[in-house]
């Protein structure tokens, strides 16, 4: 008799084991859902210092300011503006805070029925553009700096064309700006749909409805494989916390006005306007080579809803000369929340504002060949690209930081104050209510 | 034949015998007045005028009834009425014919669908997606039900009628897109389990098959997700999606539709209403910023 090869007495002593852990985690599980748990968002404290409708802006102090630009960060229509302060530990806003940086969030609100008619011409045009002025009169300073995330990013770049003289440095992270592609399922999806009707249909696009399909975009694992996940952990307390925590950040889903979202869809994702600066807004065309401040783009590898493919081209296309591509290891939200992430993405981002903090126009427009293009973090040589997480390509870099600090020094100071005499910062009402 | 010749005799008799009494009774009840209880005790030269005015209608009413049912007992005219009858069985098994040919359909396309279940499994392939059912089930309703909903409606209230069978017509098709667009989620999941139980038996043939239950959730949460990546870019699935988004679109703009005729008759504004006046809310607040621009610019 031929011994059997399917180790039965193995498979039944695993069955044992698990079914004996499965029952105590239930168990604790019990014990750690019914204890009071720390889930809120955004706990950072900040201040509303500026309203106008359904638009506010909160105001992060920092402890000890070392920057002299404050950093507005423009977020998208969808979702909420708290993943940037998702949990102590994890917050991009509190690194930033960290750096010395006066932080500005626009907090976009919950549009209703009435913000229906609202275009991507009032998002940029109207609310960014007094906020800003707002933010520069509070400083009193002629630029400020801007830092937007996804279909924000798109709204920063669009604003930093139609209004260069307001942007200091531009920051775009996960943004996307070339819609004609076919890497990402949104693309594919988006480049023939009717889906731009839905928005008409119901007064505004339903965040729920956004949702949903956000979740069919992978439904083994967002559906099913996640929530086996909270299964396998649900009695360890911070899992729980955490989970919960994104739970309320994802379903947390204001719906976005019907002509924004028409507009986004046909003139972006189906026309693929924006990238080949054929973009209309209030009348104006958005010329990217009017973009001449410095741009840091940075996006990750495995996004599946904006893949570096649709971020990649817009250095290309910009009129500025000091850019830099830098494409990390990680997903759509992760570059935000993911603790490998955040050792990396926010300080990168101050250290690089604070690399150019002095200059003005006139002088990065002059510089030359200060392009570079860096890529996921710790693959190769260079110290500093080590500590950033990215890798020099090294075709055509020449890193600004690099001049004489003396010299930087004297002549941004000279240009600073020269720059200040000349716009002598228009003390411009704005519409909104400052708070 | 004969027989149903000699049934239609017998048929035509009782049915002139019944229309002789109805015509004669309603023949006695214009005598009476017009059936009008007279609970003035007035006689008809001193009635007020309304109530001459609603017995002369009454009576010429009457009159029509009387002369159109008398017609019906003409030979002739029984004839026709009876042959008018007599279609109305075809009328009905015609019918009924074509909801069974539709039915039979789709159970044709339901067993050769059954037949290939069997059939061996192609991991990430989908260019096999049954969508003939659902294809035969929207062309069984576009064909053979639909067209009752786009008879032309009549009368005053003709416009709500329309509305209201558009409103039907368009849950159909939305109800057949979201089932098509439900079968397509499903797919994925009956071809993994094939594909898995396959990997099994493999396995189990080389004595490889995994101690820890987990590892085949993994890898069948894999295979899973692999199909779903497959199917979700293909176009077979864009197409089902965009008819379930603009299924979803007609059908809701229909509901409002309706929705508008019920509520306009109530003291509530409707959401047509309240865009019209947002959308006059928007442009006036926009017209304002223009000219504060301006004002500003030209104080400046």
């Amino acid at each position: 008799m031929s011994q059997s090869q399917i180790a039965v007495d193995l498979i039944l002593q695993k069955i044992t084991e698990q079914t004996e852990k499965a029952k105590s985690r239930v168990e604790k599980a019990s014990e750690v859902l019914l204890s009071p748990l720390k889930t809120d968002l955004a706990t950072t404290p900040f201040e509303y210092v500026y309203e106008e409708d359904r638009v506010r802006l909160k105001y992060y102090k920092p402890e000890q300011k070392k920057h002299k630009i404050p950093l507005l960060l423009i977020y998208a229509l969808i979702n909420r503006e708290t993943m940037l302060d998702l949990q102590p530990g994890r917050s991009v806003v509190q690194t930033f805070l960290d750096q010395g940086i006066d932080v500005y969030k626009i907090d976009w609100g919950y549009p209703t029925r009435k913000d229906k008619y609202i275009t991507i011409d009032d998002h940029v045009n109207w609310y960014i553009d007094n906020i800003v002025d707002f933010i520069r009169n509070r400083h009193d300073l002629p630029k400020i700096n801007i830092m937007g995330i996804c279909m924000g990013g798109a709204f920063s770049v669009m604003y930093s064309c139609l209004h260069p003289g307001k942007v200091k440095n531009l920051v775009t992270t996960v943004t996307p700006t070339n819609f004609d592609t076919d890497k990402g399922l949104l693309h594919i999806w988006m480049k023939n749909s009717h889906a731009f009707e839905l928005g008409d249909t119901y007064g505004n696009m339903p965040g729920d409805l956004m949702n949903l399909g956000f979740l069919l975009l992978n439904p083994a694992r967002l559906i099913l494989d996640k929530y086996v996940g909270f299964f396998e952990n649900m009695d360890n307390k911070d899992f729980v916390e955490n989970f919960v925590r994104m739970e309320k950040w994802i379903f947390d889903s204001p719906d976005v006005p019907a002509a924004t979202f028409q507009q986004f869809i046909t003139d972006c994702y189906q026309k693929n306007l924006l990238i080949q600066s054929k973009l209309e807004l209030g009348g104006k065309r958005v010329e990217l080579k009017n973009l001449t401040m410095p741009l840091l783009n940075i996006y990750g590898q495995y996004d599946h809803l904006v893949p570096p493919q649709a971020c990649e081209l817009l250095t290309k296309h910009v009129g500025s000369k000091d850019t830099e591509d830098i494409c990390l290891k990680t997903g759509h939200i992760g570059i935000y929340v993911s603790s490998k992430c955040q050792a990396l993405f926010a300080p990168k981002v101050a250290a690089w504002l604070k690399e150019r903090e002095g200059e003005d126009k006139a002088d990065h427009s002059s510089r030359t060949g200060s392009s570079k293009s860096v890529s996921a973090p710790g693959t190769d040589s260079g110290k500093k690209a080590d500590e950033t997480g990215a890798r020099k390509t090294g075709a055509k870099k020449t890193v600004a930081a690099k001049k004489t600090a003396a010299a930087k020094k004297t002549a941004a100071a000279k240009k600073t104050a020269a720059a200040k005499k000349k716009t002598a910062v228009k003390k411009k009402k704005t519409p909104g209510r400052k708070v | 034949m004969t027989e149903k010749k000699k049934n239609e005799a017998g048929a035509e008799l009782l049915f002139a015998d019944w229309m002789k009494s109805v015509t004669d009774f309603w023949g006695e009840m214009v005598k009476t007045e017009g059936g009008i209880p007279d609970i003035f005790g007035l006689p008809s030269s001193v009635k007020p005028k309304g109530i001459r005015q609603t017995q002369k209608s009454w009576e010429t009413g009457s009159k029509i009834f009387q002369a159109v049912f008398s017609s019906f007992s003409s030979p002739e005219n029984m004839e026709a009425f009876f042959k008018g009858t007599d279609t109305l069985p075809d009328f009905f098994t015609s019918v009924q014919r074509q909801a069974w040919d539709g039915i039979f359909d789709l159970q044709k396309k339901w067993m050769e669908r059954m037949a290939r279940i069997g059939q061996e499994t192609k991991a990430y392939n989908f260019e096999d997606i049954d969508q003939e059912t659902f294809k035969t089930l929207r062309k069984i309703y576009e064909n053979e039900f639909r067209k009752f909903l786009h008879i032309p409606t009549l009368g005053l209230n003709r416009f709500q009628q329309e509305r209201m069978n558009n409103l039907i017509d368009r849950y159909a098709i939305f109800r057949t897109s979201v089932s098509e667009l439900l079968y397509m989620f499903y797919v994925p999941i009956e071809k993994t389990g094939a594909v898995v139980q396959e990997q099994i038996e493999e396995m189990a043939e080389k004595g490889e098959l995994f101690t820890d239950f987990k590892d085949y959730y993994n890898m069948w949460i894999r295979i899973l997700e692999g199909h779903y990546m497959t199917l979700l870019q293909s176009s077979e699935y864009t197409e089902v999606m965009d008819n379930a988004i603009q299924a979803n679109v007609d059908y809701v703009k229909a509901k409002e539709a309706v929705m508008y005729d019920q509520l306009q008759k109530l003291p509530i504004p409707t959401n047509k209403d309240m865009d019209e006046l947002c959308k006059d809310v928007y442009l006036l607040k926009k017209k304002v910023r223009e000219l504060t621009k301006k004002l500003e610019g030209a104080t400046e």
